[in-house]
């Protein structure tokens, strides 16, 4: 009968967060060892957490559809489970609603225990979410910055000291508590920027009545820039907020950037926001809205605005700034009838995703077609052959034999650009995504080192990809590190399309469907197989002039098909 | 629930008022929680009633009689007469100071106090008995409780100290007159710091140990000294003998013991005192109750917030584990406190110092040299002998040393053992080197007052950096 904890397991590499999409169980539930209990979505794909005991379910500490980083306790067990508590527990705090606010669901907890003695339930209470481990080795940092720690749930012994000698300083634990190591209960970036752009919407509606329509229609910095002032000239605006983490699921509740909360108190000379603090702007936001927007048209010229902004530049508000359209289109839909879906999992990543690409990649397409007669010839003798040894040969992996040879003498289109190194990363490995229609949504599973492999090979590896990318079994990591995709649009239909690229790679192609279209052959008009194709190139890696000697090579090696046994 | 009884309810019972016990129901009652503190006998527990202050109260007593009598190299001439009874009067006075304090500190801090032994009765249920025949019973409800009952001194086979000439250290301390001879059984810091206390106020002191030697927790340089002085004082070791039993004589007692050899010794004593440590209490509170039980040393186990396997019972102090340390216990008293109170605290002290009260003093904390290579640092180790210090020698103290170990990569200090006088004073500043994770840099740097024992810290830690004034840098 011991209370344990359960911190979300590590979802893959490189993976902070996830969302919890569903809960296979409810408190007081018993479980057993891997049996499921929960659903959770990470960059585009599902991953179901199995529990690690035997026992019963004490306490779920998220809700459906919230983000939770990795390492943060989703649940808590009670091993070697006592039925009559765990069931007494049920009916008194265990309904979902409960659970939103830790603080709320510790009382309750503690309540419920006060009146039956005898179950130990208040461990809930007591062991609270955030609650920061002791590294059992020696730590170097002074008892008021691990105090700080501890405060913050910041696991002190995670923190790289900038001190003599590698000590750890009050600063170290804050910058790491505002970074990498998001403390639990802290709502991540995701859902931040969310906060950030609903905060932008409201100015945005009434500076669009003014002076701003062009502007905002422009989506340009300036513009967003100016619509942060907004927000700005009516709430605090900070870099970094000191808060509990209690406080910052709160916030997170409640949909307030803590950022931009009036703090109250002061804690080692930062402004430091209670629970009271963020309540009291939540309260206010409803007609704080009007206020705000006064506040705008107060701030007569941009030149204002921008300069009250200037500093910011973190990553949730560079994030805001990467959806201006939202922001502009968004301005009188609070009120609009109609049904409303939460826009959440593989549709916001889709969607954040597009938008920080479009937004950050200035894209150039390109549109072709080429005579397949000789591709469907040899596709359909090759299937043939394939067939008898169960394999289905499509077009799809000439496509990518084409491609990855074409990129072995265009690098640049097998690229990133590392912004912040200032440097082009001409890719070492052809790492083909092959863009693949879910129920869920657009995901893109990756051929890895594919210009290795036959055609027989890619056939099977991109069936079972998209096989598994529908039934959402694929894992996260089986759809990182693409270094350009194909996307297939002839299977639906249609001729041409804009792509956009799927960043930070350089450049996207997209193939139309095979079909008889008038061509000429020797001054005559004939019907002949043809393709049709698109692409999409990151115009800061790739000129114009470039992606069309790409796409002639291509379409050689695919006019052509017999030539990809040169390569 | 007993018909009759009247039931209390408190969100924080704290159970023994000692050094763990009051500490943590003060700070639990400033942080708003309804504190009520049970204890059976003595505010203060065992450290302010009949361990560290009554002892140190008789070591400064014999210490000044002792240094009286034998300061003729500096001109003095003294025979000091000591009178017992007025000695215990004296420490009386100190220690009913002390805990009359603790008992005000708790009320007035709105802390509730009980006097009588509890009981648990389920996880959220305590039932008090109040002392005595008839005195009854009383329950109390609580939300969070601390077990802070603290330990008793060991008892051997054949040794009880029920019978008069056996001595625990506690009967030792409430002595009405100085014995002539008497035999100690432990040669551990408890044995040592008594031996030597009564070896001052002129007992001859016969001192029995089943190892084979003194202070069996420190580094052989460390307890040399101090075994050295002892020695010289006149107390009569007997290394590697195990105490077997003991009869009465006409004019004392005959203590048997046994080497592992089979070799049999008898010593004689007007009494014998049994220093062979001490031992959680944990029998008092019927845990089982609340489905605890404690550890195979006896100990209730806790986690780093000071809670047991039951999530609102904490324990703290000597119940709760070594180093079994006065200090330790409030430091563990506080964390428990405000864990209950929500805050977030933990214990994640780097390091507990420790002192041994004999002629010289020990004082340590951290990591020895030794420790520190087993940790995995590459340790780097600077010292200053006292015969180098001139506030050293001018009081005539000139054996021991200060030394301090670090990391030889980030130079972040590790720990220190000091031997010599006022040890248990200087370590406070190594102790908050090593809490505070600062580099030999920071010692070295932070200016000493002259003349000063302290200030061979300082000059230690230059030591350790190779460029030490004072000292030729090793």
């Amino acid at each position: 009968m011991v209370e344990r904890t359960f911190e979300l397991p590590d979802l893959g590499e490189g993976i902070a967060e996830g969302e919890l999409v569903s809960w296979l169980v409810a408190a007081g539930d018993t479980v057993e060892e891997d049996q499921v209990i929960a659903e959770v979505e990470t960059d585009k794909a599902l991953v179901e957490i199995p529990s690690p005991y035997d026992g019963s379910v004490t306490r779920l500490h998220h809700d459906e559809g919230e983000i939770v980083p990795v390492d943060a306790v989703i649940a808590t067990f009670e091993v070697e489970g006592d039925e009559e508590a765990a069931t007494e527990r049920d009916s008194s705090s265990s309904s979902a609603d409960a659970e939103g606010s830790p603080g709320e669901t510790a009382a309750d907890a503690a309540d419920t225990d006060a009146a039956a003695a005898g179950t130990p339930a208040d461990a809930a209470a007591d062991a609270s979410p955030g609650e920061s481990p002791v590294p059992s080795g020696r730590v170097f940092a002074s008892p008021s910055t691990r105090a700080l720690a501890r405060e913050l749930g910041v696991d002190i012994g995670a923190v790289e000291g900038s001190g003599p000698g590698g000590r750890v300083a009050g600063a170290d634990v804050r910058a790491h508590a505002q970074g990498a190591g998001t403390p639990a209960g802290e709502e991540p970036a995701a859902g931040a920027a969310t906060a950030s752009a609903a905060a932008a919407e409201t100015a945005a509606t009434t500076t669009a009545d003014s002076e701003a329509v062009a502007a905002v229609g422009n989506g340009t910095a300036e513009a967003v820039e100016q619509r942060e002032s907004g927000v700005g000239a009516a709430a605090a605006e900070r870099d970094r907020t000191l808060a509990m983490p209690a406080t910052r699921q709160l916030a997170a509740d409640l949909g307030v950037d803590l950022n931009a909360v009036p703090a109250s108190e002061e804690r080692e000379g930062e402004p430091f926001v209670t629970p009271d603090d963020v309540r009291a702007f939540a309260a206010e936001g409803s007609d704080g809205a009007s206020g705000v927007a006064s506040g705008v048209a107060g701030a007569t010229t941009t030149e204002e605005a921008k300069s009250a902004t200037e500093p910011v530049t973190t990553a949730d508000e560079r994030s805001a700034a990467e959806t201006p359209g939202e922001g502009a289109a968004a301005g009188d839909l609070a009120d609009r009838p109609g049904e409303r879906v939460p826009y959440r999992g593989v549709r916001r990543t889709i969607g954040e995703q597009m938008a920080e690409s479009k937004y950050t990649a200035p894209h150039v397409s390109h549109h072709d077609e080429f005579d397949a007669t000789e591709l469907v010839e040899l596709q359909e003798e090759l299937a043939a052959v394939a067939e008898t040894e169960g394999v289905k040969l499509t077009y799809l992996p000439f496509v990518v034999k084409a491609i990855t040879t074409a990129l072995a003498e265009f690098p640049y289109l097998n690229a990133s650009l590392d912004e912040s190194a200032g440097e082009i990363v001409l890719h070492d490995e052809y790492n083909v995504g092959i863009a693949v229609a879910t129920d869920a949504g657009l995901m893109v599973p990756v051929v890895k080192n594919a210009d290795e492999k036959g055609l027989k090979q890619l056939a099977e590896e991109i069936r079972d990809l998209a096989e598994r990318a529908r039934n959402r079994q694929i894992k996260p990591e089986e759809m990182q590190g693409g270094t350009f995709t194909i996307t297939n649009i002839g299977v639906i239909g249609g001729e041409f399309s804009s792509p956009i690229i799927n960043h930070p790679e350089a450049a996207i192609f997209a193939m139309g469907p095979i079909k008889k279209r008038p061509w000429v052959v020797d001054d005559e008009v004939v019907a002949r197989n043809t393709m049709r194709f698109s692409m999409s190139v990151d115009h800061r890696l790739v000129d114009g002039a470039d992606a069309a000697r790409f796409s002639n090579r291509v379409k050689e090696l695919l006019a052509e098909p017999s030539r990809l046994l040169l390569e | 629930m007993v018909m009759g009884d009247i039931a209390t309810a408190t969100d924080l019972l704290v159970i023994g008022a000692g050094p763990g016990g009051y500490v943590a129901a003060i700070r639990g009652a400033q942080l708003g929680l309804d504190t009520t503190l049970v204890e059976k006998d003595a505010y203060g527990g065992a450290c302010l009633n009949r361990g560290c202050i009554p002892s140190k109260a008789f070591i400064h007593g014999a210490d000044v009689a002792h240094e009286a009598g034998n300061a003729e190299e500096m001109g003095i001439h003294a025979d000091p007469a000591i009178d017992m009874l007025q000695m215990q009067e004296w420490k009386s006075d100190v220690v009913d100071q002390l805990t009359s304090g603790v008992e005000k500190l708790c009320k007035a801090n709105g802390v509730s106090l009980l006097e009588g032994t509890a009981a648990f009765e389920d996880e959220h249920t305590a039932r008090i008995a109040h002392g005595g025949e008839g005195q009854g019973m009383e329950t109390v409800e609580f939300e969070h409780a601390v077990i802070a009952t603290g330990s008793r001194p060991i008892q051997i086979p054949g040794f009880d100290f029920a019978d008069d000439p056996v001595l625990s250290s506690s009967q030792l301390l409430q002595m009405e007159s100085v014995p002539d001879r008497l035999v100690v059984v432990g040669a551990g810091y408890i044995g040592m710091e008594l031996s030597t206390m009564l070896t001052k106020l002129g007992t001859e002191v016969t001192v029995v140990e089943m190892l084979d030697d003194v202070l069996p927790a420190y580094e052989a340089d460390v307890k040399r000294i101090v075994r050295k002085r002892a020695e010289e004082l006149g107390i009569d070791f007997h290394f590697g003998e195990g105490a077997t039993g003991w009869e009465e004589t006409a004019d004392g007692v005959l203590v048997s013991t046994e080497t592992e050899a089979g070799d049999v010794s008898q010593y004689e004593g007007d009494a014998v005192l049994v220093a062979v440590g001490r031992q959680p209490v944990t029998d008092t509170m019927e845990l089982d109750a609340i489905g605890l039980e404690p550890n195979d040393a006896g100990f209730i186990e806790t986690d780093d917030r000071a809670r047991t396997d039951v999530e609102n019972v904490f324990a703290v102090g000597d119940v709760a584990g070594e180093p079994m340390l006065a200090h330790k216990a409030s430091a563990e008293g506080i964390v428990a406190a405000e864990v209950a109170a929500g805050e977030p605290a933990a214990l994640d002290q780097q390091a507990i110092p420790a002192a041994v009260f004999t002629d010289p003093e020990i004082a340590t904390v951290g990591l020895t040299e030794d420790d520190a290579a087993d940790a995995g640092f590459d340790p780097v180790v600077g010292e200053m002998p006292l015969r180098a210090s001139g506030r050293a020698l001018s009081m005539g103290e000139s054996d021991g040393f200060v030394r301090i170990v670090a990391d030889e990569a980030s130079e972040i200090v590790l720990g220190g053992q000091i031997v010599g006088p006022n040890a248990s004073e200087i370590v406070a500043e190594v102790a908050l080197a090593v809490e505070m994770s600062a580099t030999l840099e920071d010692v070295a740097g932070t200016v000493h007052t002259h003349p000063t024992l302290a200030e061979a810290v300082m000059e230690a830690a230059e030591n350790a950096q190779g460029q030490a004034i004072h000292t030729l840098n090793r």
